[in-house]
């Protein structure tokens, strides 16, 4: 039901990341190697689009991460042959947690995220490269992210594609069989994985979302499909809680024409 | 006929920008002989305009007007344009100029407005199908949508036209293992009108990106009677060149005789039953 044309994905995709680039004035795309299946894709097209040259990879580990991450992190740039440079996150994440101790793990998963992003913008500035994003359609939809952090980016390349999706793309485009065979996890506390704490397996998280959202189908239909109401119903509230991670903050409207409301131009304006 | 179709992505509200563009493209053209020159859909303001419509509209008689006339003297042109001819009031269009002079306006009738598309929240809809000349021959213009309406090729049928002209901004839209679903959409129509209209088809579709969304190109060349002779690049820029003849649509009439045994007649009298049923 999934399965995508990846010859055509990474014509259009290349072509999309090229687009995004240089019609902002920019030649390079700097992206941050999370050691995973996402970022090792958009490491690839992102080569393939700009060349050796212009793609650039940032590894950033925080001292709980994974020593996998930060191998496969590697494996990838060095797959790929794109420069990359390894910033180790831990003592600025830790100077903040010294300052405000916090027991929330996902407080400090989250901090980790945002921190990635801070780092990365900087060197956006620095390399001149604008920030590709490594979301995926299944995550972005179900708001498997973190606000302002991972999911922030100046394009986001594999957006439209579910996880199962990109899992294709990435044997396609030749990704490292060790990364494309290990299990999908954010590393943002040890042994976490993406499934265990969704609560459901990719496989079939993508087949629901896809008959949701791109089919429309409705909950009778989807029921005959095989999934069960509670799952269909709590997939449905991930969908709903997290469109505020979609969208931009609402302004409170008082003109007669309003941003983010009736003052309508593209972000590509003139582009 | 020696007709050239220009696929390309023109940049966003930039009208300056892109008509420098299409008399480059003109240039090239005229030096390499050819008598028409087709661009997409749009092609002087780009697609998803929202509020800039009105500030990019091209006016009857204005400056970009008046040089696309100019243009002409050379080569005949098609192109595309959000065109306002009374204050205030936007239409889809494409116009045709030729020998120094704009001779033909087709204005969309058939607004998208659904999903990502909200053609319906800027333009007003065209009201007309009327065929024109172009050289030696008669010719019709159908924009995007326009053209998923088969019985909106038929008004041009009926009206014996040797050459269809198809000016699009297709976004390339449902990915599955057997590539895009929405190129399928526009080579089948070009089948239906080389085949059953027996008509000369040329498809100009743009490429590039406006936020993320891709219009994807394909544009081709339907040779009356024969189906898809000639094609674009999915995606990329492209140029396609193709010779129109007039031996084709005769040939193709003499071969399957649909335009002989049409019945208009009839099917206006059933149209006039079911809509007053």
């Amino acid at each position: 039901m999934l399965k995508i044309d990846c010859r055509m994905v990474e014509k259009i995709l290349t072509a999309f990341i090229k687009d995004s680039v240089l019609k902002n004035g920019f030649r390079n795309a700097i992206v941050g190697v999370s050691g995973g299946l996402d970022s090792a894709v958009v490491l690839a097209l992102c080569k393939k689009a700009l060349g050796a040259a212009h793609a650039f990879a940032l590894i950033l580990p925080y001292r709980a991460s994974d020593p996998d991450s930060l191998r496969h992190g590697k494996m990838a740039c060095r797959k790929f042959r794109v420069p990359f440079e390894v910033i180790d996150i831990s003592p600025s994440v830790d100077a903040y947690f010294e300052r405000f101790p916090t027991e929330s793990r996902l407080q400090v998963g989250n901090k980790c995220a945002r921190e990635r992003m801070a780092v990365l913008y900087d060197h956006s500035a620095r390399q001149q490269a604008l920030v590709a994003g490594t979301s995926n359609k299944s995550e972005l939809l179900i708001g498997y992210s973190t606000q302002f952090g991972d999911s922030a980016c100046a394009f986001q390349p594999i957006g439209d594609l579910y996880k199962t999706q990109v899992f294709e793309l990435a044997r396609h485009l030749g990704v490292p069989a060790e990364i494309v065979a290990k299990k999908p996890s954010a590393d943002l506390w040890p042994g976490q994985t993406d499934e265990g704490e969704i609560g459901i397996a990719y496989k079939d998280l993508d087949v629901l979302l896809h008959l949701m959202v791109d089919m429309r189908w409705d909950e009778g239909e989807i029921i005959e499909r095989g999934f069960k109401l509670p799952l269909i119903r709590r997939v449905r509230r991930m969908i709903v809680n997290s469109q505020f991670k979609r969208t931009m903050p609402p302004v409170a409207k008082l003109h007669a024409r309003t941003i983010g409301i009736d003052f309508r131009y593209l972000r590509d304006w003139n582009k | 006929m020696k007709v050239r179709a220009v696929q390309f992505g023109p940049a966003l509200g930039d009208v300056g920008k892109n008509l420098e563009f299409h008399a480059a493209q003109v240039a090239r053209a005229v030096k390499d002989k050819r008598e028409l020159i087709v661009f997409p859909e749009l092609s002087l303001s780009g697609y998803q305009l929202k509020d800039l419509a009105a500030e990019v509209a091209l006016r009857p008689g204005g400056r970009e007007w008046r040089q696309l006339e100019k243009l002409s003297r050379a080569i005949d042109i098609i192109a595309g344009a959000p065109l306002e001819e009374e204050p205030g009031i936007l239409r889809n269009a494409a116009v045709y100029f030729s020998r120094g002079q704009a001779r033909h306006v087709h204005r969309k009738a058939q607004l998208p407005n659904y999903g990502m598309f909200e053609e319906g929240m800027v333009f007003k809809p065209g009201d007309g199908f009327h065929a024109f000349r172009i050289g030696p021959f008669s010719a019709g213009i159908l924009i995007c949508r326009e053209i998923l309406f088969p019985m909106l090729a038929y008004l041009y049928f009926l009206q014996k036209t040797d050459l269809l002209i198809g000016i699009s901004n297709s976004p390339q839209r449902g990915i599955g293992r057997d590539g895009i679903s929405s190129f399928q959409l526009w080579e089948t129509m070009g089948y239906v009108f080389s085949q059953f209209y027996q008509q000369n088809y040329l498809f100009v579709n743009r490429v590039g990106f406006e936020d993320g969304i891709g219009f994807g190109g394909g544009s081709f060349f339907a040779r009356a009677g024969r189906g898809i002779v000639q094609k674009a690049a999915y995606v990329d820029e492209d140029i396609l060149d193709a010779e129109v003849r007039a031996a084709d649509v005769r040939r193709a009439r003499i071969a399957s005789s649909y335009l002989r045994d049409d019945q208009p007649a009839l099917v206006l009298k059933e149209m006039r039953r079911i809509l007053h049923a």
